[in-house]
C-alpha cells in the first residue's frame, strides 16, 4: 500500500472515511450573517429614521422570497441574500416605533448569551447534559422566587406563558385531587375555575387543553379600571357552589392585556384561603414590576398566591421566551404532578445527585435554556439596572398620560414599551384605541 | 477605570453594543463552534455540582458588572458547558452543529418576533407554510395543516387533544367529566410523553393502553386489536393509537400499515410519533421503515434531532383539511384575531395553537434545506445508517463486547470525568443497563465510531 493513501471504507454505498465537512467554511457563514445581523438588526432597526416594517402583501412577499425548498442546495452567496432578505422583510420588533405586542426591544446581553446557546445547542433535562443551564435556572427561579417573596419554593421555566397558566391550571387540579393524574376526569364533579373577564385568553385554551372544558371557566366581573371585583369572586363562588360544582381555582392577573390593569391581590387572596382555593396570579406582564421598589405595590399581596407565572422576555426584554412558572410549594408538588420517571433520562444510578436533574417537573422532554439570557442581562445590569428600566416604562407611561389628548376609558396603566433614550419624546399610541368606546 | 465601571444598558451607544456582540461572538466562533466540533477538545468538562456552582458565581446582586466580567462569564459558560455537536457526544436523540441551522438561529434570535400572526411576522408565517407542506409532502399528502410546537412532548399532546375533539367535539367546551372514560393504545416502547399527555389532558394516565413489542420493540399488531376488543368490554371508549416510528430505546419503526388497518376497522385516529424516525422519509433507501405513514391522521416529527436543526424543531402534520387544529383550539381573542385587518386573516396561525407567543422554529430548517438541498439531507441519514451498520459489524468482530450490564454507570463515570465522549446507558425491561449508541451528528466518520469502541474497551479494562 503506498504510504499515506487510504482505502476508501463503503457501507451501503456510503464512503465512511472520506473527507471530513469543513467546519471553517461553515464557520465563514456564520460569521458572515452575524455581520449582516449587526448592520440590518442590530445597528440600522434601531434608527428612527429607517422603517419599522417593509409591508408587502402576502401574494407579493411570496414571490419576493423564494420561499420553495428544492433538491439541490444554493451557493454561499445566494444563501446570504436569502438572509438579507429574509431580515429586510421582517418586522423590526427592537425599532424604537414598535409598539404593537407587550414585547419589543433588544437587550445586548441577552442577545449575547443567545448566540451563545444556540451555538451550544443544548438541552436541559439533566445535569449531565446541561450542567451549567440548569444551575443557571435554579439560581433565576430562586431570585424571581425572592421577588415574589416566598423565602423558598419550586418552578420551572416553560415554552411561554400560556404554557405556564396551563401547567397552574394541572398543578392547582393535582392538589386538589392527585388521583386525578391517574384515573382522568370521567364521572368526576364538575371542577370550576375563576377568573378576570379581563384575562388571558390561555385560560380559556387551558381549560379545554386540560378536559376541564371552556364553559366551567366562569369570569368576574372587573370595575372601570379593569380590575377583578373581589366581592363579585365571593359571590360567584357560592353560586357555583349552590349549583354542585367545585371550584378548586382563582387565577388573578397582574397586568391584563389589553388594559394594563393590576387585580388586588390581597383582597382575593382572602377569599381564596376562605374557600381553601388555589390562587395563581398570571403576572406575565407585570411580574417585572417586581424588580422596582417604587411599583411593586401594584402586585402587593402577590406572595400570598399558590403560584405565579412572569415573562421576563416582556417588560424585560429577556428574548422570546422566558416565561417562568414559580410555585411557592417545598413539599415536591411539581415533580409528583408532572414526574413520568423514564428510566432513559432519570436513572437513579447515576454518578451524581440526581436531585439536580429536574426535566422530570416539566410537561416538555427537551427543553431550551430559557433562564440563561436573562441571568446573563441581570449579571450585567444588576436588579438596579432592571429596576431602572421598569421605572422608565411607567415613567414614560405616564408621560403619555399627561400629553394633552383626549382620553377615554382611561386605564390605570397602559402597557408602554422600553425603549432607548434617544425617543424619549416619541409619543406613544399603544392599544387605547381598541380598549377606547 | 473605564473597563471596571459597571455596564447600563448600552442603548444609544452603538459602538459599545457593537464591540460587546463582536467579542462575544469571537468567544463563540473559537470556543463553541471550533473547539466545541473537534474530536482533539473534550466533550465536557466534569464539574460536581456545588463545585461547578462556586466557579461559575451564579448569584444575582443588586449591581451591574464590568465587561470583562461580563465576557470572563461567556468563556466559563462555554467551557463547563457538553459540547453536543462534539462528534463523541452520542448522548441523546439529538447531535451536530449545522452552520446554516445556527445562521437561521441567530438571525432568529436578532429579529425576536412571535409565530402569531402576518402583520408581526409576515416572513416566518409564509415560511413556516411552505416548510410544513414540504415535510407533509414527505409524509405522502398533498394538502393537509400543521404547526410548529415547542417539542415533540407537546406535539404528541395536541395529538391527542383533536383526536379527543375530533370524536367529541363537545368536550371542548363541557370537558371530560360527562364522558365515558377513553382509552388510548400505544407500544410499551412508547415515549413517556405519551403517559404525560394523558394526565395533563385529564385522560389519566390509565388510559393509556400499552401494547406488546416483539423482541425488536416493534408494536404487536395483533395485541393491539385484543387491547382495544379488551377496553370496549371494560366500558372505555377507544379514540386514539400512537405508533412510534423510531423508538427512543431501541429505534424501532412500528408497522404502520398493519397498524392502520387496525384503526381503520375500529374507527380510531392514528397517530404516528415520529419525533426521531420521520427524517428518514427523507431517504430514498431507508423509507421503506415508515411505509404505511401516510394513512396517519397526524405525524410528529423532530428535524431538531436526525436533521440537527437545533432546539426546538418540532413539526405537527395533519391530513386533515377541515381547519380541525383551529376550532379545537381557536378563541378568538380579540386583541390579536380581529376580523377587520387589512389583510387575508386566515394567514393568523395564533388560533391554531394552544400557546399565544410562540418562537419562531422554521427559519433554521429552512436555510438548512437551502443550503443542502433534499439530497444534501438525504445523504446526511443514508451516513448514519451506514456508521450504524459499520458500528454493528465492528462489535461483532470485537472480544468482550456484548450487552454491558453492572459496569455502565461505571464506565459512563469514567467517560464524562475524562471528556472523551459522552454515551447515554438505560435499563431496558428485564436487560440490565446498556449503552445506547445514538448516530445523528452529520460531521461524523467512521474514525469516531472506531474511537468509541477502543476508548470504551480502554475504560472498561480493570472490570
Amino acid at each position: 500500500m503506498t504510504p499515506g493513501k487510504k482505502i476508501p471504507i463503503f457501507v451501503d454505498g456510503v464512503v465512511l472515511n472520506g473527507p471530513q465537512t469543513d467546519v471553517k467554511a461553515g464557520e465563514k457563514f456564520v460569521e458572515e450573517v452575524c455581520r449582516l445581523i449587526m448592520e440590518e438588526v442590530v445597528l440600522k432597526a434601531t434608527d428612527v429614521n429607517e422603517k419599522v416594517c417593509e409591508w408587502q402583501p402576502p401574494e407579493q412577499l411570496r414571490q419576493l422570497l423564494d420561499l420553495e425548498m428544492r433538491d439541490t442546495g444554493e451557493s454561499q452567496d445566494k444563501l446570504l441574500k436569502l438572509c438579507q432578505d429574509v431580515i429586510h422583510f421582517s418586522v423590526k420588533t427592537n425599532h424604537p416605533r414598535f409598539f404593537n405586542q407587550l414585547y419589543a426591544g433588544l437587550d445586548y446581553y441577552s442577545l449575547a448569551a443567545r448566540i451563545i446557546t444556540e451555538a451550544l445547542n443544548p438541552s436541559i433535562y439533566t445535569y449531565e447534559v446541561s450542567p451549567v443551564f440548569l444551575l443557571v435556572e435554579e439560581a433565576v427561579l430562586k431570585k424571581m422566587i425572592e421577588c415574589v417573596g416566598w423565602k423558598e419554593g419550586d418552578g420551572i421555566f416553560n415554552p411561554g406563558g400560556s404554557v405556564s397558566n396551563m401547567c397552574a391550571m394541572n398543578l392547582a387540579r393535582y392538589r386538589h385531587c392527585p388521583d386525578i393524574k391517574e384515573k382522568g376526569l370521567s364521572g368526576l364533579p364538575r371542577l370550576i375555575l375563576f377568573t378576570s373577564a379581563e384575562c388571558h385568553y390561555s385560560m380559556k385554551k387551558a381549560a379545554s387543553f386540560l378536559g376541564i372544558g371552556t364553559q366551567n371557566v366562569y369570569f368576574v366581573e372587573t370595575d372601570g379600571r379593569g380590575k377583578m371585583i373581589p366581592e363579585d369572586l365571593e359571590k360567584q363562588i357560592w353560586q357555583a357552589r349552590q349549583e354542585g360544582a367545585v371550584p378548586f381555582l382563582v387565577c388573578a392577573t397582574s397586568g391584563t392585556t389589553v388594559l394594563g390593569a393590576f387585580d388586588p391581590l390581597d383582597e382575593i387572596a382572602e377569599v381564596c384561603e376562605r374557600h381553601g382555593l388555589w390562587l395563581h396570579v398570571d403576572a406575565s406582564w407585570g411580574g417585572s414590576a417586581l424588580v422596582s421598589r417604587k411599583h411593586r405595590w401594584l402586585l402587593h399581596g402577590i406572595h400570598r398566591a399558590d403560584s405565579v407565572a412572569w415573562n421576563p422576555h416582556k417588560m424585560l426584554m429577556a428574548g422570546i421566551q422566558c416565561s417562568a412558572l414559580l410555585v411557592k410549594d417545598k413539599s415536591d408538588l411539581l415533580k409528583k404532578c408532572y414526574s413520568a420517571k423514564a428510566t432513559y433520562l432519570f436513572q437513579q444510578d447515576k454518578f451524581y445527585d440526581v436531585s439536580y436533574d429536574t426535566g422530570d417537573k416539566s410537561i416538555q422532554c427537551s427543553r431550551r435554556p430559557d433562564a440563561f439570557k436573562f441571568w446573563m442581562t441581570w449579571k450585567a445590569l444588576g436588579t438596579s439596572g432592571l429596576e431602572e428600566r421598569v421605572n422608565r416604562a411607567f415613567a414614560l407611561s405616564r408621560y403619555v398620560h399627561s400629553l394633552p389628548v383626549r382620553w377615554s376609558a382611561i386605564p390605570e396603566f397602559v402597557p408602554i414599551l422600553h425603549w432607548p433614550k434617544s425617543c424619549i419624546k416619541t409619543l406613544a399610541a399603544v392599544q387605547y384605541s381598541r380598549s377606547a368606546p | 477605570m473605564a473597563d471596571s465601571k459597571p455596564l447600563r444598558t448600552l442603548d444609544g451607544d452603538p459602538v459599545a453594543v457593537e464591540a460587546l456582540l463582536r467579542d462575544v461572538f469571537g468567544i463563540v466562533v473559537d470556543e463553541a463552534i471550533l473547539k466545541g466540533t473537534s474530536a482533539s477538545e473534550k466533550v465536557c468538562e466534569w464539574k460536581e455540582p456545588e463545585e461547578l456552582k462556586q466557579l461559575l458565581d451564579l448569584e444575582l446582586q443588586s449591581q451591574g458588572e464590568s465587561r470583562e466580567q461580563i465576557l470572563e462569564r461567556c468563556r466559563a459558560v462555554i467551557h463547563y458547558s457538553v459540547k453536543t455537536g462534539h462528534p463523541r457526544f452520542f448522548n441523546q436523540l439529538f447531535s451536530g452543529l449545522d452552520p446554516h441551522a445556527l445562521a437561521g438561529r441567530i438571525i432568529t434570535e436578532s429579529l425576536n418576533t412571535s409565530q402569531y400572526t402576518y402583520e408581526i411576522a409576515p416572513v416566518f408565517v409564509l415560511m413556516e407554510e411552505e416548510v410544513l407542506k414540504k415535510l407533509r409532502a414527505l409524509v405522502g399528502w398533498n394538502s393537509g395543516d400543521g404547526v410548529f410546537c415547542p417539542g415533540g412532548s407537546i406535539s404528541n399532546m395536541y395529538a391527542m387533544n383533536l383526536a379527543r375533539f375530533q370524536r367529541y367535539p363537545d368536550c371542548k367546551q363541557r370537558g371530560l367529566r360527562a364522558l365515558p372514560p377513553l382509552a388510548l393504545f400505544t407500544s410499551k416502547e412508547c415515549h413517556y410523553s405519551i403517559t404525560k399527555g394523558a394526565a395533563f389532558l385529564g385522560l389519566g394516565t390509565d388510559s393509556v393502553r400499552v401494547v406488546k413489542a416483539d423482541e425488536r420493540g416493534r408494536m404487536i399488531p395483533e395485541d393491539l386489536e385484543r387491547q382495544i376488543i379488551l377496553a370496549e368490554a371494560e366500558g372505555s371508549v377507544p379514540f386514539l393509537v400512537s405508533a412510534t416510528s423510531g423508538t427512543t430505546v431501541l429505534g424501532a419503526f412500528d408497522p404502520l400499515d398493519a397498524i392502520a388497518d387496525v384503526c381503520q376497522r375500529h374507527g380510531l385516529w392514528f397517530h404516528v410519533d415520529a419525533a426521531w424516525g420521520g427524517s428518514v422519509l427523507l431517504s430514498r433507501t431507508h423509507r421503506h421503515l415508515l411505509d404505511g405513514i401516510q394513512r396517519a391522521d397526524s405525524v410528529a416529527w423532530n428535524p431538531h434531532k436526525l436533521l440537527a436543526a437545533g432546539l426546538q424543531c418540532s413539526a405537527l402534520l395533519l391530513r386533515d383539511t377541515s381547519n380541525l387544529l383551529k376550532r379545537c383550539h381557536g378563541s378568538q381573542a380579540s386583541y390579536l384575531f380581529q376580523q377587520d385587518k387589512f389583510y387575508d386573516v386566515a394567514l393568523d396561525t395564533g388560533d391554531k395553537v394552544v400557546q399565544c407567543g410562540r418562537r419562531v422554529d422554521c427559519l433554521k430548517l429552512w436555510l438548512m434545506w437551502k443550503a443542502q438541498g433534499g439530497q444534501g439531507l438525504e445523504r446526511r441519514i443514508d451516513q448514519a445508517f451506514a456508521l450504524t451498520r459499520y458500528l454493528v459489524e465492528e462489535i461483532k468482530k470485537r472480544e468482550g463486547f456484548e450487552l454491558v450490564m453492572e459496569v455502565a454507570p461505571v464506565l459512563k463515570e469514567r467517560m464524562v470525568k475524562k471528556g472523551t465522549m459522552m454515551i447515554g446507558y438505560q435499563p431496558h425491561g428485564t436487560r440490565a443497563n446498556f449503552f445506547r449508541m445514538v448516530v445523528a451528528n452529520p460531521i461524523l466518520a467512521q474514525a469516531d465510531i472506531d474511537f468509541l469502541l477502543g476508548e470504551l474497551e480502554l475504560l472498561g479494562q480493570d472490570l
